[in-house]
């Protein structure tokens, strides 16, 4: 990855050109062709440094229903806790992390007593009942872009 | 950018009612994008539309606020950002909307939300940190001194289960 590429991700990763020609404005913004800057971000996506181009949408304003949850799972469950909650769809990220609370993932779903419906259901599955569920109450900051 | 707002009323006046064809462009939307020179041109044939439309759409639907971005999402890792931590502090009530404010100022803090109900029964404010390099610590002790929150902990991620795109339809 060299300046050039990581002045197209700098950009690209907030704002990707919403125009007929997107490589082509891309490539005058900083000083390539069109066919460079196509290639560029060809290679940084095989790279595997970018997951995917598209869009980023507010749940909420769709009508959907998000969360975090947090669960206390002993280490021997683990391994069948984690496949039954990622065979959920709306559970989009899921990590072990240093707390008593080991496992922590995301939820989305088209209503709240649909994540609770899920929650029980994982719960009775499982057997593992300490689930904690923490909604948004408030939001400060949504900006998963970094500077690179 | 700051989002701000409260969920619970935003619950209630600001959903935005999607027509079958807005529904067909987040379909595609929420997916990965074709590589090529006229990309959304790719994307109107898709859904059965022409690229003007398609284009306005999305402007129409990122103008309401439905699509937050349109852009490249990255594994964060492997552009160089190998240090990451969830950060959560007990921050009073009262308190929370200076340290919030605060704490979305730093570049380095991309996400930042008040949760309910708190962890432990009193951290409820989290934050997810990503940084280029080691140093978690040493930033997270510099914004604790600057929100004047000492009570806070840090939940490192020892191992990553699934990371995926939301399907909504």
């Amino acid at each position: 990855m060299d300046k050039t590429d990581r002045k197209i991700l700098n950009i690209i990763q907030t704002e990707f050109p919403v125009e007929e020609e997107p490589f082509k404005f891309l490539g005058e913004a900083i000083g390539i062709s069109e066919d460079e800057a196509l290639d560029r971000v060809k290679k940084l996506k095989e790279e595997g440094i970018i997951r995917r181009i598209g869009a980023v949408f507010d749940t909420g304003k769709m009508g959907f229903a998000s969360t975090l949850c947090a669960a206390r799972v002993s280490e021997e469950k683990v391994e069948e806790f984690v496949g039954i909650v990622n065979s959920y769809s709306g559970v989009t990220h899921n990590y072990r992390r240093s707390h008593e609370y080991n496992i922590w993932f995301t939820f989305i779903a088209p209503s709240e007593e649909e994540i609770e419906r899920s929650l029980d259901e994982i719960r009775e599955k499982t057997g593992v009942d300490d689930i904690l569920n923490m909604p948004v109450r408030r939001k400060f900051k949504i900006d998963a872009s970094f500077d690179l | 950018m700051l989002i701000h707002y409260d969920q619970n009323v935003q619950k209630k006046r600001d959903i935005v009612m999607l027509n079958d064809r807005e529904k067909a462009l987040i379909k595609y939307m929420q997916g990965d994008m074709v590589l090529t020179k006229r990309p959304f041109a790719y994307l109107a044939n898709h859904i059965g539309t022409d690229e003007g439309e398609a284009l306005n759409a999305i402007k129409r639907l990122k103008k309401q606020g439905v699509i937050r971005k349109v852009g490249a999402i990255l594994r964060h890792q492997k552009a160089g950002l190998t240090e990451n931590a969830m950060v959560v502090w007990a921050v009073p009530d009262e308190e929370c909307e200076r340290v919030g404010a605060l704490f979305a100022s730093y570049r380095d803090i991309t996400h930042c939300y008040e949760r309910m109900p708190p962890l432990d029964g009193k951290y409820n404010l989290y934050t997810m940190i990503h940084l280029s390099e080691k140093g978690v610590e040493k930033f997270v002790g510099k914004i604790s001194l600057a929100a004047g929150i000492a009570d806070f902990k840090i939940l490192k991620s020892k191992e990553e289960f699934k990371k995926s795109s939301m399907e909504y339809y």
